[in-house]
């Protein structure tokens, strides 16, 4: 158990560093040896063939379906999430409704988590791991807390509508409440109180709030989608003292990413493949295109940044019904290698594995 | 132009329980079948997709501008006299234009309006009870009112549990279960009547009406068993054709129709803050045709065609476009018929117009689209008979893909989806006496293409999705058939026929894709189907076949995504026996013998092993 909780305690600093967003470049404890990468490969719909890739540093191999490899079965459909903390792999499988827990090292399996309420998925959609716990937003308008030594879920916070993604700042938990799948959208971002577990607030951001990340100087940048006609995309960023929107720009973004003062943000549904550099004190372009050295990725989706070295992975869906594959750029855009996730599809995570 | 036909035998040796189970035994088509009794259906001939194939019953179009083409499974099969499959157009003329606006047709005829016996009531009941819950009775009365008068009825209901088993596979969470929220409840009915005047015009008039719920299982998902969305279909409409001969060689054919489709659509375990989903359309469409042909000369035949309909859908969602479509169809046929030639080529004019009550419509389109069929024979009595055909075509975006809630308005610039059609085939038919009474086979060799092809694709994630005309397919096949029948003395006879296709249907949308040159999905390279049956006196037995070659799911022809071939084998029994008043047959069928376990789309398993009795009850 001592060993675990040691493992646990470098594990938790590490995730917590890069996923959410939160940033702290330089560890104070040094990580174990980066050996290689879990991707999570969403699949298509009704398909249930979300798998799991394991890129090798040292081998510069992949080894797509290695969940199914290794365990014997199929994670199920539609992955949307994961998260490594305390020494496991959370994975989050939205239609199929569930958590699968795995060990973080070998993705063997050891648990299911299941998100149904009176045989009903509740649609679990994101995870974030803070303060010894793992949270899952599911699509039902919960934040579930679970706690990671009995893997159960210890409690539901009701937030807003369609709640999806989170991050973390400080003592709060900020949820991204879309209301994406009802009739009028949610425009509101919910605060959890990481003391207490319950919402204490809201914050009015734009309509349709998706992807939210969060600085080191108390704020947090929340893409919000609009309504697909009358009311379009925008970017704002919320200064968490206030809880007030201090600036907004019409941009549509689709994912945002926090590291070292840039915001690194993929296209929205706009359509852009661009994968753009923002200055987080204004929300202006730091240059039109991140990527540098003329890498064409044909539809950014899953973004990610390796909190210890800077390094960017941005999974490449194409048309989301094809394998994809998975760009790793280093902090200054320049390519640094490929991976392949055949016949992976929409790959939408990627999450480092520490020896 | 190449024809399949079932002939009513033909049918009641199949003995669907709709109507897509019977055109599964056509060359070059592809049935989607979501699997089960209320699984949703659907016919694509030559890989040119669903929404390419017009229905036609009775000679008069049944449209669905939302969805394109009617669920198959809406129709049932007991009381049609023949179902026949046209591609590209019906050769007859004068026909509604509307029959020229689609790359084949699959039309089936009712009794009634195929009599000519205006003197002898008949009356007809039965009833088909099967495994998983299938019970489905009908009855029908054929009712002369006076010389020129005929007036008749017939009804089906079917009720099905659809609990059939099937194995999920996968590694410690594989088990064996049934297929729940499969039901379906339904109830089919219509009103026919024939006048026939003196001038020997006839008059035909149709009232159909058609109920249903039913439950969506939808597709298997690991880890989530639960299925709760249900679907309704009301639907009506009124139909009627005129048709008069002024001449030998003038026909006027008056064609009018009204429809009322309502569906609703429930989930609801749906989780918007509504608390579950609960969609209403109603399609509401006025339709009209006048048809004219002429004969000029000894060898020429003209025909115009003028056809209009108005087409109105409303939902109870909230920005609902609420669509209104006008479309003008005019079509000019010229044929030319002589000893060795026939010739028969068509312009058509379409020209759509969409109106909405909200956002943006779909851009007018007024198109001319021709087709060209050329058949010969060598010699009049030559059992050979060469055919080439050409026919240019689109499909319409339908209203799903332009106004389609959920969608971003980017899909209201859609375009239609064009298809051309060359085919060259032979045919060699030749009638004889007792063993082999009826030999005939064809051979067609064909190559399509499709542009504009509007396909579906995700836009901001997996849930949002735009339709955009982004699709290039190039497909080549072989189609071949063959019929049979004779006897062997007068009490012992036989029917025979096969199917088989062979076909390429190659994705050429874009060449840096990995789709590029693979197989289009759910295509599979070979397909076909057999069916044979002997009649004893009154005993009849026969077995039948359907097999299709292995599949991929994804335009990506990877083998992580390929669908194994599957086949199923039907065999039945039956017995006919007259009494004084009334005659009756039983019949007992087992449908899948070997009881394959397959998926027709994926995740969609289909009933393994089933059982089914029918008894049928007439006044001969």
């Amino acid at each position: 158990m001592k060993k675990i909780s040691g493992y646990l305690f470098a594990v938790v600093f590490l995730v917590l560093t890069y996923s959410c967003q939160k940033d702290n470049p330089a560890p104070v404890v040094p990580p174990k040896v980066t050996t290689g990468v879990f991707i999570l490969n969403q699949g298509l719909y009704g398909a249930n063939n979300t798998t799991l890739t394991y890129y090798d540093f040292s081998s510069q191999q992949s080894s797509t379906d290695f969940f199914k490899n290794t365990n014997g079965f199929g994670l199920g459909d539609t992955g949307s999430d994961m998260v490594i903390y305390g020494g496991k792999l959370y994975i989050v499988i939205n239609n199929s409704g569930y958590v699968a827990v795995a060990n973080a090292l070998t993705a063997k399996f050891l648990d299911t988590i299941g998100f149904k309420n009176a045989g009903v998925n509740r649609g679990p959609e994101n995870i974030i791991a803070a303060v010894g716990k793992v949270f899952v937003s599911s699509t039902d308008g919960t934040v579930a807390v679970i706690d990671t030594m009995t893997l159960s879920i210890q409690k539901f916070i009701p937030v807003g509508t369609n709640p999806a993604q989170m991050a973390v700042s400080g003592t709060h938990l900020y949820v991204s409440n879309t209301g994406g799948i009802s009739a009028s959208y949610d425009s509101t971002v919910s605060v959890i109180d990481l003391n207490s577990l319950t919402e204490s607030t809201r914050i009015k951001v734009g309509l349709n709030p998706g992807s939210i990340a969060a600085d080191e100087a108390n704020n947090i940048y929340v893409s919000c989608t609009g309504n697909y006609g009358s009311v379009g995309p925008s970017l704002v960023k919320v200064d968490l003292s206030t809880n007030q929107v201090i600036k907004t720009v019409d941009s549509a973004v689709g994912a945002i990413r926090y590291y070292n003062n840039t915001l690194i943000t993929t296209g929205g549904y706009l359509g852009t493949s661009t994968v753009g550099i923002l200055n987080p004190t204004d929300l202006s372009a730091i240059r039109t295109s991140f990527i540098i050295d003329g890498t064409h990725i044909q539809n950014p989706y899953g973004l990610d940044i390796d909190p210890s070295t800077g390094d960017v992975y941005i999974g490449d869906a194409k048309d989301y019904v094809s394998a994809g594959q998975v760009y790793c750029f280093d902090k200054t855009g320049n390519k640094k290698f490929l991976i392949s996730v055949s016949p992976g599809i929409s790959p939408i995570r990627t999450v480092w594995v520490a020896q | 132009m190449p024809v399949q036909r079932l002939n009513q035998e033909a049918l009641q040796q199949i003995n669907a329980e709709t109507l897509a189970g019977a055109a599964k035994y056509f060359s070059g088509v592809l049935i989607k079948d979501y699997g089960g009794i209320g699984g949703l259906q659907s016919i694509s001939v030559r890989s040119l997709g669903a929404l390419n194939t017009g229905l036609v019953y009775d000679g008069i179009s049944i449209a669905d501008a939302q969805t394109g083409q009617s669920d198959l499974g809406k129709f049932s099969a007991t009381f049609v006299q023949s179902l026949e499959l046209d591609l590209a157009n019906p050769q007859q003329i004068p026909i509604p234009a509307r029959l020229f606006a689609s790359a084949s047709i699959l039309s089936f005829t009712s009794n009634t309006f195929n009599t000519n016996d205006f003197s002898r009531k008949k009356w007809i009941a039965g009833i088909n009870a099967g495994s998983f819950g299938l019970w489905q009775p009908y009855a029908g009365l054929y009712l002369p009112v006076n010389k020129n008068m005929v007036v008749s009825a017939n009804a089906e209901v079917t009720w099905a549990k659809g609990d059939y088993p099937y194995s999920i596979d996968n590694g410690i969470f594989s088990q064996k279960t049934v297929r729940s929220n499969s039901d379906i409840q339904a109830f089919q009915g219509e009103i026919n009547i024939v006048n026939r005047f003196k001038d020997s015009a006839e008059w035909q008039t149709k009232v159909w009406t058609y109920f249903s719920e039913r439950g969506l299982p939808g597709s298997v998902i690991f880890f989530n068993d639960n299925a709760a969305q249900r679907l309704q279909d009301k639907d009506l409409f009124v139909q009627s054709r005129y048709l008069k001969k002024y001449s030998p060689s003038t026909t006027l054919l008056v064609s009018a129709k009204y429809s009322s489709l309502y569906t609703q659509y429930q989930d609801p375990n749906f989780l918007n803050n509504a608390g579950g989903l609960n969609d209403q359309y109603t399609q509401n469409e006025l339709y009209a045709s006048v048809a004219l042909s002429q004969r000029l000369g000894n060898y020429f035949a003209l025909s115009l065609a003028s056809d209009m309909a108005l087409t109105h859908l409303r939902a109870n969602i909230s920005q609902f476009a609420t669509p209104t479509r006008i479309s003008l169809w005019n079509c000019l046929v010229l044929q030319f018929n002589k000893t060795h030639w026939q010739v028969n080529a068509s312009l058509l004019n379409t020209n759509i117009n969409d109106q909405t009550q909200a956002g943006p419509a779909a851009m007018n389109i007024n198109k001319f689209t021709p087709s060209l069929a050329l058949g010969y024979k060598p010699r009049p009595q030559s059992p050979f008979l060469f055919r080439f055909f050409y026919k240019d075509i689109f499909r319409m975006p339908t209203f799903n893909d332009l106004y389609y809630t959920y969608i971003s308005n980017i899909n209201r610039k859609l375009l239609p989806e064009y298809s051309n059609q060359y085919d060259a085939g032979i045919t060699y038919s030749k009638t004889g006496k007792s063993v082999l009474s009826l030999f005939s086979f064809s051979l067609d060799g064909y190559y399509n293409d499709i542009k504009d092809k509007i396909v579906a694709v995700p836009s901001q994630n997996l849930f949002i999705w735009t339709m955009q005309n982004i699709g290039k397919v190039h497909i080549q096949g072989i189609d071949l058939n063959a019929e049979a029948n004779g006897k062997f003395s007068s009490s012992l006879k036989w029917t025979a026929r096969v199917a088989y296709t062979w076909q390429q249907a190659l994705d050429v949308t874009d060449p840096s894709a990995a789709e590029y040159k693979n197989q289009i999905p759910y295509t599979p390279n070979q397909s076909g189907s057999a069916m044979a049956a002997i009649y004893y006196n009154s005993w009849s037995t026969g077995y039948s076949l359907i097999f299709s070659g292995n599949r991929y799911t994804l335009g990506e022809n990877d083998p992580s995504n390929q669908l194994p071939a599957w086949n199923t084998q039907d065999v039945y029994i039956s017995r006919q026996a007259h009494f004084s008043y009334f005659a009756t047959t039983i019949k007992a069928e087992i449908e899948n013998l070997f009881n394959e376990q397959y998926d027709i789309i994926h995740y969609y398993p289909m009933p393994g092993r089933s059982y089914k009795i029918s008894i049928i009850f007439n006044n001969l």
